[in-house]
């Protein structure tokens, strides 16, 4: 019951925070300069008040806001502007699969990476293992992920061989993006890991733990990591938009078909409807992640309540 | 006063001395502690904190932190075997099955992340291949023998769902599970209300006398140790002062320190015309330990003797060991303690 609660309240939100989201995005859009159909070429009057008058740019700006907004509700994007042809909503269909594999993928990565390299540094603390880890990890957060693309896409590509260097499709083309994706994440991860970790070893209950004979795996892994990887659960929600916001560049880089080229191109190009499109499917991650960390921060946590997350 | 004949100990702790690496240099936590423990008996070790109290029943268990800490010499005997020379793996065994330990504070000391069947099962899943089913018939039941209402709904909880005396209930419950020959209680009352404290000493003492376990209880509190053991340590700056049985040591106490920590007890029975009497001066400094007896700064009857030599442990022909050169006796009313201004 309080579960459903939380997940109505949260829906509530998400629609008031998508709604403001369209709002600002739609009227930011439209006072750049410039419209989707300033071509060098110059076109005839009369066939520019078609067009205009095709997709409404000769109506009131508030009317465009309301009639695209109904549409919208109606799960209906519109068309692209640039893209002939295609519809919003085709177009998102196409790329989104990419960029969530890509994301997800990523994000596995991180999480599995960081936080096995962080467990072990805390509980090996001053060996080599937990020295070349954080050396790693401080090298991840601080390499930018294209010099760390271009890098690996020479060492596992044209040195090595091991991996193809572009495309999608196969599992193996979806490694190497994802990593360099995850690269800083996981970092982090690993950072505040090892730093949870070894605080909680110095908990009473830990020294409790021991007391009752368990083994330092079991003291490790059962009593001690729960506490230790909170600080990773409040991190997943800015990990995501960072991720997100990653993708753009590394989907660029590996020729990958993800939402991210869109993005960019749609916001240059005034493609008005994709573009609101990609930021409304974007939002919506974002809070969907959100709210999934709020939950994880539930279960890890049992003091936690949903009420007070809520 | 004659102690009784002691059986073969069923502990026997000689020469610990442990030694802590710190900011301040190397701090000698332990120095020379030796004491025996039988089998169902009850013994206090008194201190103030710094005395090496904890840091001794640490030792025995093997959780001295290592690094930054360091057992430089010693044994724990026990049932023949020197616990200082196992392995964590065999060391492991005796942990929390025939040895347990309980600790000061069961707001920390319980792990806020499991429930507590989740950290009782373990316990005989571990020690006595229980499966999951007998190790929380087994948690329920102990539960139930310290007073826990509706233990087999509660069991489920987890500690932040229960109020400090219950908490300790469940520590010492979870401690027993495996029936062991030894309680290891680490200040078990010092974080809980008074009230509480007394419910927790009785249930020890019952406890005690129906499982017949022997306890070792730490304690910075002289009433506590009073109401429970049979003898009683008192340890001063990483050493034993003072060792006899507990009657013979609130009687007839002959080192200065047990003195004072008596004097400093407040008294209601009426019987004493006493002032509240305080120890005057700091515990020491563990990292600069004053020459010779490390209480002699502090002492109302220090000799020039004491300024240079330690006085060894010896029988102080009054049932008892004390580690002094000074006999009590002759000089007790001759110098005033500092009373406790209002």
């Amino acid at each position: 019951m309080p579960l459903l609660v939380f997940l109505l309240k949260r829906l509530g939100w998400m629609l008031l925070t998508l709604w403001v989201v369209y709002t600002v995005s739609f009227f930011l859009m439209r006072s750049v300069p410039g419209g989707p159909f300033d071509s060098e070429k110059q076109i005839p009057e009369p066939i520019r008040r078609n067009i205009e008058a095709r997709y409404r740019f000769d109506r009131p700006l508030i009317e465009q806001y309301g009639r695209h907004l109904w549409d919208t509700l109606h799960l209906d994007f519109g068309p692209s502007y640039k893209l002939e042809d295609y519809t919003v909503n085709e177009i998102l269909a196409e790329g989104f699969p990419v960029s969530a594999s890509l994301g997800i993928f990523a994000l596995t990565f991180a999480l599995t990476l960081g936080m096995t390299a962080g467990v072990v540094s805390a509980v090996r603390r001053q060996s080599v293992f937990d020295f070349s880890f954080m050396a790693l990890a401080t090298l991840g957060v601080a390499v930018p992920n294209f010099v760390l693309a271009s890098l690996s896409v020479v060492l596992f590509v044209f040195v090595l061989g091991w991996l193809p260097a572009a495309g999608w499709g196969s599992l193996q083309q979806i490694v190497l993006p994802a990593l360099c994706l995850a690269a800083p994440f996981a970092g982090y991860i690993a950072r505040l890991t090892r730093t949870g970790m070894l605080e909680v070893l110095n908990q009473d209950y830990i020294r409790t733990a021991y007391a009752k004979g368990l083994s330092q795996r079991r003291v490790v892994l059962r009593h001690a990591l729960r506490g230790a990887v909170l600080p990773v659960v409040s991190y997943l929600g800015p990990a995501t938009a960072g991720i997100l916001t990653g993708s753009l560049v590394l989907e660029r880089i590996f020729f990958l078909p993800g939402m991210g080229s869109h993005f960019i191109e749609a916001a240059l190009q005034r493609d008005y409807t994709l573009a609101m499109g990609t930021v409304l499917v974007y939002t919506l991650l974002l809070f969907t992640m959100n709210t999934l960390v709020d939950l994880a921060y539930c279960i890890v946590d049992p003091r936690v309540r949903l009420e007070q997350q809520a | 006063m004659k102690a009784p004949p002691m059986a073969e100990p069923l502990l026997s702790v000689e020469n610990l001395q442990v030694q802590f690496r710190t900011d301040d240099g190397l701090v000698e936590a332990v120095r020379d502690v030796s004491f025996q423990l039988a089998a169902g008996q009850t013994l206090g070790i008194v201190g103030e904190s710094g005395s090496g109290k904890s840091v001794t029943n640490l030792a025995v268990m093997g959780l001295v932190p290592q690094p930054p800490g360091r057992i430089v010499g010693g044994q724990v005997r026990y049932r023949g075997r020197d616990l200082l020379r196992l392995s964590q793996r065999e060391l492991s065994r005796i942990r929390g099955n025939r040895i347990a330990m309980i600790f000061q504070d069961p707001m920390t000391a319980l792990n806020p992340f499991l429930t507590v069947a989740e950290q009782m099962t373990e316990v005989t899943e571990r020690h006595l291949g229980h499966s999951y089913r007998q190790a929380l018939a087994r948690s329920v039941e102990l539960l139930e023998r310290v007073g826990i209402p509706a233990a087999a709904e509660r069991i489920h909880d987890y500690p932040h769902q229960f109020s400090g005396g219950m908490r300790q209930r469940v520590m010492i419950a979870m401690a027993l599970l495996c029936q062991p020959e030894i309680l290891i209680a680490d200040e078990p009352t010092t974080a809980l209300d008074v009230t509480i404290q007394a419910q927790i000493l009785e249930l020890l003492k019952q406890l005690q006398r129906e499982e017949g376990t022997a306890i070792i209880l730490i304690s910075h509190d002289l009433g506590v140790v009073a109401s429970l053991c049979q003898s009683v340590l008192v340890m001063y700056g990483g050493k034993v002062v003072e060792r006899a049985e507990s009657e013979t040591l609130f009687a007839n106490p002959r080192h200065p320190y047990t003195l004072g920590l008596l004097r400093s007890i407040p008294r209601w029975d009426g019987r004493s015309e006493q002032r509240l009497m305080a120890i005057p001066g700091q515990p020491p400094n563990l990292a600069r330990l004053p020459s010779g007896c490390s209480f002699h700064p502090r002492c109302p009857y220090v000799l020039e003797r004491c300024r240079r030599e330690c006085p060894p442990l010896e029988p102080s022909g009054h049932g008892g060991d004390k580690a002094c050169f000074v006999d009590v006796d002759t000089v007790h009313d001759t110098v005033p303690t500092r009373e406790v201004s209002p």
